[in-house]
């Protein structure tokens, strides 16, 4: 119930846009962001984590999803790697505000300030901020909707505040148990990438 | 002393001061004349318009980009003194204000990228302004490869970026000219921020280039330094330092230095001067006197050359010629000095004037030789020196007797006893003479003749660790100091646009051959129009184009529709008129300051510019430029133009200078009415060039302007030495009193002159240098060259 309201409301705050956004973090339940914040605690407990991952990109322009699979690595307070191995090889790094992007194959190597890049900005300052267990830095960039539930599972629904961000994705959903993220669904350009994830020891 | 005077006379004891008082007035109308005439007529100041129009339309482009060429408007700037993270983030910090800044048009770093506005017009021209508009591309073959290549790129982490303009633009016109403009730079770029490579401590690297017309807007220049300066200091830079190199830090910052350098040695020399007269004269008044005929003559010169060039005389000309005017420092010593005990100074200035005529008239002959030289800087030089000159003497012969109070008692002391022994045991030493003479011929004739400077740069008044920094600041910037470049134009933005376009084409051979690595045209950031206009011509009708796309879709997994945009794009970009220069300034700011310093309009007509870099083979491209035959392609050599222009002005300067001293020889034969007595003055006078010549060789010293200037100052007092110590020979005490005289005045000229041989600037260490040698070798010749007193 909570969780289907928390959607409707987030979803409801991206179209209302900029003007209402700020109203959001005092408008979230105090129940809620007690709960956000306990999550949160655990995660920033864990300086450091790996995961392998498989993925589904589903495009609107496209009559079939595009699957690839790899591994992700975290390492506190800010480095996050995405790694893809399958069916292409490719390598994205960011520390800080910028976003190392290589292709090994193709001997690609690029560098951008995640400033220029909307659309990764989004997604790595949710993935980040979740694991680095901050508060602050997700709700500087989101609009948060939180429900707790049974068994230590979680889910939340993350509305970037930014408009420009907003442009290339609308949504992210985070679910998982304990502090650990294990589906990231992010709603974008009509299409939805679906990430699945399993800690490695 | 005044006591004394007022003991003398208590009736006349206001005249004394009234005189004082009269030549103080002189001394602040002269400065207020010059302050006037300064603050009215001014000076220009840039080097490239002191030197010749240009031998060749080569050197003429040359000139004018170095007047006012874009290159004036580049800052570089290194920041190092602290960890890399550190670097890195001062310059982020650094770049973001500079990019804030009206005062900036452009600034280069790691983080270098198009704004969304920019993005999106370039989007909207994308396929006018792609190299890879060509029919061929629209066929259904080669969509298919890219449609195949946009589904694998849907695949990486890039997907959103181009699901965003993949399905606009399968063809990727618009991701291929991005990367071409913003150019994937060799400079390492490490956390956004560019790197020097190699060894050494870390530095990052910026670039910025000043907004605003192009040329030396000095202030402008000054307030974007200053505005770079405080962003880095607001950025908390601890025990970071800021490294700020380019034109305008030239001409603003090394300006300053070299002005301190100045001012201290003028507070140094002056002090030295002033003690130096005292001791000889014991008499203030007589630093009044020593400066009122340098006033008065170089008031008149100043004046004579504004009206000569029909304007502000050059800055350089008036430099040059101040130092030349420096010989008139003599002539009030030699009046005051050569006073004899029972006359006044009224009757030594009428008993002295033909020989200070004869020796200011042969200087200004010396120097009006210059008038013929048709360079616009000697001639204004000549015109100074030579008018100021005549004036300096005039007023020594007219002027300052009256200004003198009748009861002042102003006589040069007794040299010390050890001088004055040493000085006569050099007198009518011949054979020293000869055997010093022989020396330095052989010294010169051995290491092959005096060196002349073909560096530009050596003419540049910047010191030389400003100048070894800014170089190394271009190399790491992968911008070097240019050696090879093309003019382009001139002509309409369109012709000069279709030149460049020209020789980027059959340049191609060269670039792929590897005779030079990368060659920077106007054409690569705009496009010409007609170009543009090909390229319209070559997309597809919208029925062609949904024909095509539907062949190349066959089999795709990609949704009916998906590539509506394209279509679209195609059809609106067929209709679209070509971008020009003004378009893109409004569109595409960032683009546009690539473009603005390789395409400029000057006098209603464009210019275009392409630098070679690396080039590793300058005749392939001699023969390319020589094939081509193309009246608005013009290849030009940097260095070799500059070297040239050079040498053909230091040439002139010198065979003018030759001629003067013909002119000068003439003068004294008539004056001394014989060419044998002309030749035993004018032997110590040649004789005191060469041996300077020799010295300086010997001491590594590449002549140039500046030495030349030196030397001609040189000649003049080198004249007055001859001309006195010759006069006075077979006077009373054997011309002792002339010799002391004699050597008051080269003191004197060393204390104001030599000590700028301890100036770190090249110019003012090249006079100094020069001078010092120079008066050194006059005096000692001119006294060894008298004959010896007879034995009492």
């Amino acid at each position: 119930m909570t969780g289907s309201f928390g959607a409707a409301r987030a979803a409801r705050l991206g179209r209302r846009g900029l003007l209402l956004a700020p109203l959001a973090f005092p408008a979230l339940a105090r129940a809620e962001e007690a709960g956000l914040q306990a999550l949160l605690r655990r995660f920033a407990a864990l300086p450091q984590s790996r995961a392998s991952f498989t993925e589904d990109k589903a495009i609107p322009e496209l009559d079939l999803p595009l699957p690839s699979e790899g591994t992700l690595s975290w390492q506190a307070p800010d480095r996050l790697e995405k790694r893809t191995l399958s069916p292409i090889q490719e390598v994205l790094r960011v520390a800080g505000d910028r976003l190392l992007y290589e292709r090994p194959d193709r001997g690609i190597r690029r560098e951008f300030g995640l400033e220029d890049q909307p659309e990764m900005r989004a997604l790595v300052e949710a993935i980040r901020g979740t694991l680095a267990g901050d508060p602050g830095a997700l709700h500087r960039y989101y609009d948060i909707a939180f429900d707790a539930l049974p068994e230590g599972a979680w889910r939340m629904v993350l509305t970037p505040l930014s408009t420009r961000v907003r442009a290339a994705v609308q949504r992210i959903l985070l679910s998982g148990r304990g502090p650990q993220i294990l589906a990231v669904d992010t709603e974008g350009n009509g299409g939805v990438t679906r990430m699945r994830i399993t800690p490695l020891p | 002393m005044r006591g004394e005077a007022a003991e003398r006379s208590v009736g006349g004891a206001r005249t004394p001061l009234r005189r004082a008082a009269r030549l103080l007035l002189v001394l602040l109308a002269l400065a207020a004349g010059g302050a006037g005439l300064g603050l009215t007529v001014g000076l220009r100041t840039d080097l490239a318009e002191f030197l010749p129009a240009g031998r060749s339309p080569a050197s003429s482009f040359l000139l004018r980009e170095l007047q006012d060429g874009a290159g004036t408007t580049l800052l570089l700037a290194g920041i190092e003194g602290a960890p890399p993270g550190e670097l890195a983030r001062l310059s982020r910090e650094v770049a973001a204000g500079l990019r804030a800044s009206p005062r900036f048009a452009f600034v280069g770093d790691g983080t270098t990228s198009l704004s969304e506005a920019e993005q999106a017009f370039l989007f909207r021209y994308r396929y006018l302004l792609s190299r890879e508009t060509r029919p061929e591309v629209f066929e259904p073959a080669a969509l298919r490869q890219r449609l195949e290549a946009l589904l694998d790129g849907l695949r990486t982490a890039a997907s959103p970026l181009l699901a965003r303009y993949g399905f606009a633009d399968p063809t990727g016109a618009f991701l291929g000219i991005a990367r071409d403009f913003l150019g994937e730079t060799q400079i390492e770029t490490r956390d956004g921020a560019w790197f020097a490579t190699g060894a050494g401590p870390p530095r990052a690297l910026l670039v910025a280039r000043i907004a605003g017309s192009f040329g030396l807007d000095a202030e402008a220049q000054r307030a974007a330094i200053a505005e770079f300066r405080s962003l880095f200091a607001a950025a908390n830079p601890g025990p970071a330092r800021l490294l700020l190199s380019g034109p305008g830090v030239f001409s603003s910052e090394a300006a300053d230095a070299i002005r301190a350098d100045v001012e201290l040695i003028s507070l140094a020399s002056a002090a030295l001067l002033a003690a130096f007269l005292w001791w000889r004269y014991r008499s203030v008044l007589l630093l009044g006197l020593v400066a009122v005929p340098l006033g008065a003559g170089t008031l008149a010169g100043y004046a004579a050359a504004a009206l000569a060039s029909g304007g502000a005389p050059h800055g350089i000309a008036f430099g040059f010629g101040m130092t030349m005017l420096g010989v008139t420092v003599d002539y009030p010593i030699l009046l005051v000095s050569l006073r004899r005990p029972e006359e006044g100074l009224r009757q030594t200035a009428r008993r002295i004037w033909p020989t200070l005529r004869l020796a200011a008239a042969s200087a200004a002959i010396g120097l009006a030789a210059m008038l013929g030289s048709g360079f616009p800087g000697l001639v204004q030089l000549g015109v100074f020196a030579g008018v100021g000159l005549l004036t300096a003497a005039a007023v020594t012969r007219w002027g300052l007797p009256a200004l003198v109070p009748p009861g002042m008692q102003v006589a040069a002391r007794p040299l010390p006893a050890p001088l004055a022994a040493s000085l006569r045991a050099l007198r009518g030493r011949r054979g020293l003479a000869a055997l010093a003479l022989a020396a330095a011929a052989v010294g010169l004739a051995a290491q092959g003749g005096p060196a002349w400077q073909r560096d530009m740069a050596a003419l540049s008044p910047v010191p030389a660790a400003a100048q070894a920094l800014d170089a190394e600041l271009r190399r790491q910037l992968g911008a070097p100091d240019v050696g090879l470049l093309f003019a382009l134009g001139p002509g309409s933005e369109a012709e000069v646009l279709e030149a460049a376009e020209r020789l980027a084409a059959s340049v191609q051979p060269l670039l792929e051959a590897g005779a030079l690595a990368a060659l920077d045209l106007p054409s690569r950031f705009l496009p010409s129009p007609a170009t543009q206009a090909a390229r319209r011509t070559a997309l597809p009708a919208p029925e062609a184009a949904q024909a095509a796309m539907q062949a190349a879709l066959a089999g795709l997994p990609f949704r009916p529709g998906a590539f509506a945009p394209f279509l679209a794009a195609l059809a609106e970009s067929r209709a679209l008129p070509p971008l020009t220069a003004a378009g893109l300034a409004e569109g595409a700011p960032t683009l546009a300051a690539r473009l603005s310093p390789l395409l400029s309009r000057r006098d209603g007509q464009v210019w275009g510019v392409a630098l070679a870099q690396g080039v590793t083979d300058p005749a392939a491209l001699a023969a390319l430029a020589g094939r081509l035959g193309d009246p608005r392609i013009l290849l030009v050599d940097v260095k070799a133009e500059m070297a040239g222009l050079l040498a053909d002005y230091g040439r002139a300067t010198l065979r003018w200078a030759l001629v003067g001293g013909v002119g000068v020889l003439g003068l004294l034969a008539l004056g001394l009415r014989g060419l044998r007595p002309a030749l035993r003055v004018a032997v110590p006078i040649g004789g005191a060039l060469l041996v300077t010549l020799a010295v300086l060789t010997a001491l590594g010293q590449q002549l140039t302007l500046f030495h030349l200037a030196a030397l001609l100052l040189l000649g003049g007092l080198a004249i007055d030495y001859a001309l006195f110590l010759a006069r006075s020979a077979g006077q009373r005490r054997g011309g002792e009193d002339a010799l002391g005289a004699v050597l008051t005045c080269a003191v004197a000229t060393l204390l104001t002159f030599g000590l700028l041989a301890f100036c770190q600037t090249p110019v003012l260490h090249g006079i100094g240098l020069t001078v010092a040698v120079g008066v050194a070798a006059a005096f000692l010749l001119a006294c060894a060259l008298l004959p010896r007193p007879e034995t009492d």
